[in-house]
Parts: C-alpha cells; sequence; structure tokens
C-alpha cells in the first residue's frame, strides 16, 4: 500500500470519526455561559491599591515574574559555567547571545551606540523570549474555575501569556519610543531631528508641502508605539485564542462535540507553530524594530 | 453548514460586544498598575543580566575568540616553523649529497691515479728490470766473446805452433790471430745484430 492510500485511508477513518461523534451526541445548542475571552481575564489574586492605583498581583504579574526569574536564572546559570568547549545548551545560549549582540544590535547602531544598548534590547528579547515561551506551558493558574481535588481546591491548567496582554508590549514601546526620541535629540539637537524626520528629495519643496509631510511623519511616528505593541500582543493573543478554539473551545461554545474532534489535531500543529516560530520571531521582530528605531534616531542621514 | 454561521456569528458577538461587562474590552485596555510591574520586573532583569550575565558571557566569548586566534596563531607559527625545518633539512641534504657525491667522485679520481701511477711505476720498473737485464746480457756476451776471442788466439797459436813447429813471433802471432778472426763470423753473437 503506498503512502498516498494510507493518509486517504486515515484521513477516511478520522472523518468516519467525526461524523460517529456528530451522530452520536449531536448538537446541544450554542452555550453564551462559555467566554472564551475570559481566559484572559486577570483577577486580582493579592490586592493592591495605592491611591488610584491597582497594583494587585495578579496572573499577568506571576507571569511576569516567572519570565523574568527564568529570563535571569538562565542567562546566569550559564555565564557561570561557560566553558571553553561549550555543550548543546550553552551553544544555543551563545548563538542566541550572538544573535541579540550582532544581528539585532550590531546591524542597526553604530559601535558606540551598540555597546550603550546593548544590554536593553538583548533583555528585550531574551525576556519576551521567556515571556512566550511559558505562554505555551499550562500551568495552574486559572483560580476562576478551580479543579476540586480530595476537598482541595486547586486551579485548573491553562496557557496564559504575559505578552497576550497589551499592557506588557505597551509598557516596552512606550520606553521604547521615549528612549529613540531621546538618543534621536541628544545626538543631533531638538530642531535638526526633527528637520530628519523630513524624507530627503523634498528639500526643494514649499512650506506648506513640507508642512503636510512632517505632519505625516508625526502620525507615523505616534503609530509607531501602537504598531509595535500591537504586533507583539495580537501575535501572542491569536495564538493562545488559536489554540483554544481548536483545543475544545469552539466544541464548547457551539455544542457541537464533532467539531471538537475535527479541530483537535489543528489544535497540535497551531501548538507547534506558534512554539517552533510565533514565539522566536515575535520576540526578535519586537527588538530588531528597536534597535532599528534607536539607529534611525542617531543616524546623519534619513 | 449550520455551525459555520454560529461560529462567524460568535466571532462577531465576541468583537461587538466590547462595551459590556463580559465583553473582551479588558483585552485591549492597558492597566497602568500592571504596566508599572512590567516596568519594575523588566528593569531588574535588565539590571541583573547586564551587570553579570552579559559581561560574563561576553568575557568567556572574547576569551574563546582570543584562544581560538592564539591557536590559529600558534599553529601557523608551528608550520613555518617546520617548514624553515623542512627547507634546512632539505638543504642539508643536497648539501650532504654534494658532498657525497665530491667524496665519491674525488675517490674515484684518487683510485684513477693510484692505478695509472702502479701502472705506470710498473711499467717503469719492468723496463728498468729489462734493461738492467739487457745490459747484464751484453755484458755478459762481451765477457763470452771476449773469451772466446782469447780460447780462439790460444788455440790458433797453438795450432799453428803444432803445425809449423816453431813459435811464433809477435808479429806474425798477430797477424795469426786477425786472419783467424776474420774468418770466424762472430755475427750471431753481436747483440747489436740482434
Amino acid at each position: 500500500m503506498s503512502t498516498k492510500w494510507k493518509v486517504l485511508l486515515g484521513f477516511a477513518f478520522f472523518m468516519a470519526v467525526v461524523f460517529a461523534v456528530g451522530l452520536i451526541f449531536g448538537s446541544d445548542g450554542k452555550k453564551d455561559s462559555f467566554q472564551p475571552q475570559n481566559e484572559f481575564k486577570l483577577e486580582p489574586w493579592i490586592p493592591i491599591q495605592i491611591g488610584p492605583l491597582d497594583m494587585s498581583i495578579n496572573k499577568a504579574v506571576l507571569y511576569l515574574l516567572l519570565a523574568s526569574a527564568l529570563t535571569v536564572g538562565t542567562m546566569v546559570w550559564i555565564s557561570r559555567r561557560m566553558h571553553s568547549k561549550p555543550n548543546r545548551t550553552q551553544t544555543a545560549v551563545e548563538l542566541a547571545y550572538d544573535l541579540t549582540r550582532n544581528n539585532i544590535t550590531g546591524n542597526n547602531l553604530d559601535r558606540k551606540m551598540s555597546l550603550k544598548w546593548f544590554p536593553f534590547l538583548a533583555t528585550l528579547f531574551f525576556w519576551i523570549w521567556f515571556s512566550n515561551m511559558i505562554g505555551y506551558l499550562p500551568l495552574p493558574t486559572n483560580t476562576a474555575h478551580p479543579v476540586d481535588i480530595l476537598g482541595v481546591e486547586v486551579p485548573a491548567f491553562a496557557l496564559y501569556a504575559a505578552t497576550a496582554n497589551i499592557s506588557i508590549p505597551l509598557v516596552l514601546t512606550l520606553v521604547v519610543w521615549f528612549s529613540y526620541h531621546f538618543e534621536g535629540v541628544r545626538a543631533k539637537g531638538l530642531f535638526p531631528y526633527l528637520k530628519g524626520w523630513l524624507p530627503s528629495g523634498i528639500e526643494d519643496m514649499n512650506f506648506a508641502f513640507k508642512a503636510f509631510v512632517f505632519v505625516i511623519e508625526c502620525i507615523s511616528q505616534l503609530v509607531r508605539v501602537i504598531s509595535l505593541s500591537v504586533r507583539l500582543f495580537a501575535n501572542i493573543l491569536a495564538g493562545h485564542l488559536l489554540l483554544l478554539f481548536m483545543g475544545g473551545g469552539l466544541a464548547v461554545l457551539l455544542g457541537l462535540a464533532a467539531l471538537g474532534v475535527l479541530t483537535f489535531p489543528m489544535a497540535f500543529v497551531f501548538y507547534v507553530f506558534e512554539v517552533g516560530l510565533v514565539a522566536t520571531l515575535q520576540a526578535f521582530i519586537f527588538a530588531t524594530l528597536s534597535a532599528i528605531y534607536i539607529g534611525d534616531a542617531v543616524a546623519e542621514s534619513h | 453548514m449550520e455551525f459555520v454561521s454560529d461560529i462567524s456569528q460568535t466571532l462577531v458577538l465576541a468583537a461587538t460586544e466590547g462595551g459590556e461587562e463580559e465583553g473582551g474590552s479588558f483585552l485591549v485596555s492597558p492597566g497602568l498598575g500592571l504596566m508599572i510591574w512590567t516596568l519594575l520586573v523588566f528593569g531588574f532583569t535588565m539590571w541583573v543580566l547586564s551587570k553579570v550575565a552579559f559581561p560574563r558571557i561576553q568575557e568567556a566569548l572574547d576569551k574563546r575568540a582570543k584562544l581560538i586566534a592564539d591557536s590559529i596563531e600558534s599553529a601557523e607559527r608551528a608550520k613555518r616553523e617546520s617548514e624553515e625545518l623542512t627547507a634546512e633539512y632539505r638543504a642539508r641534504l643536497s648539501e650532504a649529497r654534494k658532498q657525497a657525491d665530491d667524496i665519491v667522485s674525488r675517490a674515484r679520481k684518487a683510485a684513477d691515479t693510484a692505478k695509472t701511477q702502479a701502472a705506470e711505476e710498473g711499467r717503469e720498473k719492468r723496463e728498468e728490470l729489462l734493461a738492467a737485464a739487457r745490459r747484464d746480457i751484453e755484458a755478459e756476451t762481451r765477457r763470452s766473446l771476449e773469451r772466446i776471442r782469447k780460447e780462439v788466439a790460444d788455440l790458433t797459436v797453438l795450432t799453428t805452433e803444432k803445425v809449423a813447429r816453431k813459435s811464433l813471433d809477435d808479429a806474425d802471432h798477430k797477424k795469426l790471430v786477425d786472419d783467424a778472426l776474420a774468418e770466424v763470423d762472430f755475427a750471431s753473437l753481436s747483440p747489436e745484430e740482434r
């Protein structure tokens, strides 16, 4: 039997199971009580209120601390046992370090700026990467739906990612945004820096046109705040929603057990896609774009 | 196909429920508290990494890069040295070979000289011996001739005396001898004729 027939037969069997489950369980009708977005809702575990500021410890704070602990732990642990003949873990970390140092930082900034901004950009990469990666580990964090084990209420296992919360990419983006403007103004002075926003080739145009272009450039600078933060946030959130829906969320929502059988294999595919590509890619893009923005702000010509 | 429209309805519902209590608006509304937490945690992470981890990793990498550079350099040096040594050995070897060839050719020449010299000496000695032998023979021949001559003379004198019954005076004597001698052919005994 050729591979093609094996695949076809497997697929036919799979579809048969889907139809059988569909026939046996039928449809329970839509369940409006299940709100998928609530998987991302933050419940204050330890409420801390400082004036109007809500500093409560919640799931996102836990993930921040986890990401930080993992980043610091891994990097410090590796840095303490750097051998001249590296093992696999050290090689992987060295590769990542080299990526942050030469590719992300070195390619986009000159030597002096590289030295200055390398710790920030490298931390961005490593920390976002660890944040993304722990987002694909099921952790007992769902306190809204605890599981009763022998009379003890244990939080259900759930997937969550700090980077799937807009606050976290947004504040990192704001740090980048203010940093690169600060560096630009410091390198060139306020007015030359603002003038540098204008693209080359319009020096001979009249003032009104220049003003018009400047306004567009201002908007594009402001949009960077949204594009940089939302790119990371939306990618991770969308990935988690996909895993949630494919992993059974859609079946529960629509009350169709057969749909769950149909979508479940897709959950594996998306999981591999997210862990294997999106998590690393988004961390890399965020750090690289930050480097490009900083490099652009201090570069002599636009 | 019913569930397909259900899915789209749900997704639209989820998107439009923004303003309501159980909607998804919290997904896109940033919280200041969480932002401050992020700054604190990120700042701490960056501080530790830049103080402890990154310098150590960089140092180790630099050290390794230096080690590699040193290794390459020393390998190159060793190679250069070995090449020099090889060249030197090769030069010495060719020199030695030349010397050996020299020695052999000199020895051959010496042997040749010795041989020709020996041959020359041998020849000279032989000729000397030959000459000596010839001289001896000549002397001997002469002496023999003298003796024969004397004998012939005596015999002639004696014979003549017997025949003539008289002794010969000196003049007769001399005449007789010369006549006898003239008759006798000594040619075959003369060394000059040989």
